[in-house]
């Protein structure tokens, strides 16, 4: 008797706990999306900020965190897959392989300020970019590393090796093979990391902050060597700065709404894409 | 496809010439410069002015290592800083753009509303703890500060505190915008502001410099004539070999227009 | 023929030794981050503690020649008002500044540049033998114009890790006690991981041993968008609702406190927690429960005696996860604690963080100063900590791996 009912409390309190925890996620997507949806307009889409920073749109800051993603995967993307195929292709399975594993697992680990303070120090400081393009695309582009490297081991992992026997067998050698075979089969769940890792990258503020942000920029950035705005520091710029919070916080609901949609998106771009195709795996 | 990501990276490598500058700096300046560069990029629009705060520490930080042609400042440019900027070779430019007064303020509800410089150095070195030790009500004081980055900070312990260190475990708050919005929520709270950033969320108090013998309170009249004693210029630095890309901006932020937006904003024109 | 092959295999190898390099990117990396990180970091250790440039100087016959920071920091402040405190005689202590040379001559006085200034100083320092002057060494009188100067000390290891004033641009020396920073990142990260880890564990038996498909095909999308939120949102949300709130519920002078903090971290750490833990509570062997239901157990008693303690080695290892998560945090941090550099003495009172300050201030410290190498010292000590627990949390794993066998 005394441990059914145990059973009974035991299980209520996990199953109260479970949807305490979707609560706190309602709440705190209700408390952005019923604030922020009415300042959410094409105007506030496509203008920049004016009146010192209470009205006006976001645009320029929209503008410089796609450049930011693009300029962060140009970097990430190839130089991951690269090493994701060295060590699924061609280490094997010695102490240099899980050497590297648990580098790339250590560098994930790396708190992201730390990415900034690296970030600071080499490409603004030591190499020279200054606050620019360059520099938050370099430093954006080596916390998100361990992201793409380790979703593409996984897609790599995942073809069968009798497509890799089969190609060889053929007489291709075993860089064709790789990029003729191995390659286009992955590339689905290659791609799943990258689309995970446009919605992890746009969020990132410590990186930015010293290595890209700008609070004001009039005109869109011309170059990779300028500074440019960011949804992240916009948001926390117009919630903590300026002569008149009380008249940017609509403007903050909407940066936050506007933000949270697009990691949001993203994320459950590549849940829905990582569930079709392991369905497609499982019925070959 | 792959044209389309070449294009891009055409127009992003494509160096801009417009005539393009940096402004770093000051929390307590940065409202001035972006209503001012609004307005400039409106009646100039081949240029563009890129607008960043941090705090005049940041501001001077980045005109040493240049990543910024004008360091926006609220505090007199240190000694060793302007010796830094000298030995790289270089000659530093400084111009008063506009007058701000710091405010003491406290929440609404508190029941003192004047303080001796004494009574607020006291206070924000942890020396003085509780309101009624000044004449309010028996509760705790709880001081807010700036970031050491902070152009205020430096000139409220310069001028309040005659150099002596805020109390060690004072809340920072980033920007003054976030102490106000501290102090409104926070029933024992004092702090200091730009006057600009006062609000009806928010009471002023009046200050004596001469131990009790006057008291008067921050105002824009208070300031310009010098009456409030809590007064400071507002500086934008630049090298000079960067005058000519830095000259427009700053002349328009000197002529009557900018003065202008100056006084809109809510400080003091220099004129 | 010939050569077409030649050619291949050339790009071949060509590929193959990029492919090799790029192996070693994420090796590279880790090793850069170390260098710059602890090659300026620890040149902190390696100048005396007073601002660049500057110099103390006192009386030739004052018989003190050297001062830690803490004391000259104390002297400014008028905390420390005697010489004999210090092991000097019994005379009341006379800070002077460089400014304060202008209550003594005119600028026409100190000549042209300031050539005469050095003179003056001079005067002034022998005229007042309990003086201690803070002076530009560009402008310090010399020996034989009437001055000593006193050598100030390095900021030592045990100043650094143990002092506990963190006042990084105090002049003339500032200090750089890092002791209430790391407490405070400390305490944020406890409270957040006594917060998370019954919630994130019961959520993760949920989920493993009770839930059936449709409610776990709800859940995991979530939880996993709670993983996305990205920190600045919580951040603003912790500033303008959990703040006060916290304030209104617990009576408090100030919402912005430790135990704001760790209660949005929390938050943040809850899906490393719940899914690494689910995944080790998944691979226990449905052996094991079977063994125990067939022995009369009820499903809670199996849970609670035979698979918990099974996946024990996993749970750790999404406690200490969640505790890194939790540890590296800026954003939410910086805008809801507070930053106050205080040793806690309970959780609802501000705190300050390593990630906060180094983000705080990082922006104004100039490049190769003491305060810039101060905060890449505390950028050293986030690094070790995110790695040790990256080696740990794997270790903790591959322990229970063997053990499965």
């Amino acid at each position: 008797m005394n441990q059914k009912f145990k059973q009974k409390a035991a299980f209520f309190l996990f199953r109260l706990f479970s949807f305490f925890i979707v609560g706190i996620l309602i709440s705190i997507l209700g408390f952005i999306v019923i604030n922020g949806i009415s300042v959410i307009s094409w105007e506030f889409l496509t203008e920049s900020p004016t009146d010192g920073m209470t009205s006006g749109g976001i645009f320029p800051a929209i503008v410089g965190t796609f450049y930011l993603v693009i300029g962060s995967l140009i970097f990430a993307v190839p130089l991951g897959v690269m090493s994701a195929i060295y060590t699924t292709e061609y280490a094997g399975n010695g102490f240099i392989v899980r050497f590297i594993r648990m580098m790339t697992n250590n560098l994930a680990s790396v708190p992201s300020i730390v990415f900034g303070l690296f970030g600071m120090a080499l490409f603004v400081n030591k190499l020279e970019f200054g606050d620019s393009i360059l520099a938050g695309s370099l430093t954006l582009g080596l916390l998100t590393l361990p992201l793409i490297i380790r979703t593409s081991e996984e897609a790599l992992k995942a073809v069968p090796d009798s497509y890799r026997s089969g190609s060889l067998a053929l007489g291709a050698s075993k860089l064709q093979t790789i990029r003729k075979v191995v390659l286009p089969s992955a590339l689905p769940n290659i791609l799943t990391g990258v689309i995970l890792s446009i919605g992890r990258v746009s969020g990132e503020t410590a990186p930015i902050l010293f290595t890209v942000a700008a609070y004001f920029l009039p005109n869109l950035p011309q170059s990779i060597f300028d500074q440019a705005m960011a949804l992240p520091y916009h948001l926390y710029v117009l919630a903590t700065s300026g002569t008149d919070l009380e008249a940017s916080r609509p403007m903050a609901y909407g940066t936050a709404l506007v933000l949270i949609a697009i990691v949001l998106i993203f994320n459950l771009m590549a849940t829905f894409m990582r569930q079709r195709l392991n369905k497609k795996f499982k019925q070959n | 496809m792959k044209k389309i990501i070449l294009g891009w990276l055409l127009i992003l490598l494509y160096a801009g010439n417009l005539n393009a500058q940096r402004v770093k700096g000051s929390e307590t300046v940065l409202p001035i410069t972006q209503k001012a560069a609004e307005n400039f990029i409106k009646s100039h629009p081949r240029t563009n002015v890129t607008v960043t705060g941090g705090g005049s520490g940041v501001g001077i930080s980045s005109l040493m290592s240049g990543t910024t042609d004008i360091a926006q400042t609220s505090r007199r440019i240190k000694f060793d800083e302007r010796k830094k900027i000298k030995f790289a070779g270089n000659n530093l430019r400084e111009v008063e753009v506009a007058f701000d007064a710091l405010a003491i303020v406290v929440h609404p509800s508190n029941k003192v509303s004047q303080l001796t410089r004494e009574q607020l150095s006291g206070i924000f070195t942890g020396k003085i703890k509780n309101w009624k030790e000044v004449g309010g009500e028996d509760l705790k004081i709880i001081p807010y500060s700036r970031e050491t980055s902070s152009g205020t900070y430096e000139f409220f312990k310069e001028s309040v505190l005659k150099h002596k260190n805020f109390m060690s475990g004072i809340m920072s708050m980033p920007a003054n915008g976030a102490v106000i919005q501290s102090v409104s929520q926070t029933r024992g709270a004092i702090a200091y502001v730009g006057l600009a950033y006062l609000s009806d969320k928010v009471k002023p108090l009046a200050v004596s410099y001469d131990s009790g013998k006057t008291f008067v309170k921050p105002s824009v009249e208070s300031a310009k004539n010098k009456s409030y004693p809590i007064v400071r210029p507002l500086y934008y630095y630049y090298l000079s070999k960067d005058e000519a890309k830095v000259k427009n901006f700053i002349d328009y932020l000197l002529s009557p227009t900018g003065q202008k937006i100056v006084e809109e904003t809510g400080y003091v024109p220099v004129s | 023929m010939a050569q077409k092959n030649l050619l291949g295999k050339i790009t071949e190898k060509l590929t193959e030794s990029l492919l090799t390099l790029s192996g070693a990117l994420t090796t590279i990396a880790i090793l850069f981050i170390t260098i710059f990180l602890f090659k300026e970091g620890f040149g902190l250790f390696k100048s005396p503690a007073i601002e660049d440039g500057y110099g103390l100087y006192v009386h030739p016959e004052n018989p003190v020649n050297q001062l830690h920071p803490l004391d000259v920091k104390n002297m400014y402040d008028e905390e420390i008002i005697n010489w004999n405190e210090l092991g000097g005689a019994n005379q009341e202590i006379m800070v002077f500044r460089i400014d304060d040379v202008f209550d003594y001559y005119t600028d026409e006085d100190l000549g042209e540049n300031y050539s005469l200034l050095p003179e003056k100083l001079g005067y002034i320092i022998s005229d007042h033998k309990n003086i201690i002057a803070y002076v530009p060494e560009e402008f310090a009188p010399s020996v034989t114009q009437g001055s000593k100067k006193v050598k100030v000390h390095n900021t030592t290891l045990s100043d650094f890790f143990l002092g506990k004033e963190w006042l990084p641009t105090a002049t003339p020396s500032p200090l750089f006690g890092a002791l209430p920073l790391i407490l405070g990142t400390l305490l944020v990260s406890l409270i957040a991981i006594v917060l998370a880890l019954p919630l994130g564990l019961g959520v993760a038996v949920y989920l493993s041993e009770l839930a059936d498909e449709r409610m776990r095909k709800f859940l995991k999308p979530v939880i996993e968008l709670l993983a996305g939120i990205p920190s600045v949102v919580y951040g603003f949300f912790g500033l303008v609702v959990v703040a006060p709130l916290v304030q209104k519920a617990f009576n408090l002078p100030v919402g912005e406190t430790a135990f704001t903090g760790g209660l949005i971290l929390a938050i943040m750490a809850l899906p490393t927690i719940i899914s690494v833990a689910e995944d080790a509570i998944r691979n226990t062997p449905t052996a094991m429960r079977e063994a125990s239901l067939a022995l009369g157990a009820t499903q809670w008693q199996t849970i609670y005696k035979v698979v918990i303690p099974y996946a024990g080695s996993g749970i750790s290892a999404a406690a200490v996860l969640g505790i890194g998560r939790a540890v590296g945090e800026t954003m939410a941090v910086l805008m809801i604690t507070g930053n106050a550099a205080v040793i806690p003495s309970t959780i609802f009172e501000p705190v300050r963080t390593i990630p906060a300050t180094i983000a705080a201030e990082l922006g104004e410290a100039p490049s190769g100063g003491q305060h810039f190498q101060s905060l890449f010292l505390l950028g050293c000590i986030l690094f070790l900590i995110s790695m040790i627990i990256s080696i740990v949390s794997e270790m903790i794993s591959k322990k229970k791996t063997y053990k499965s066998l």
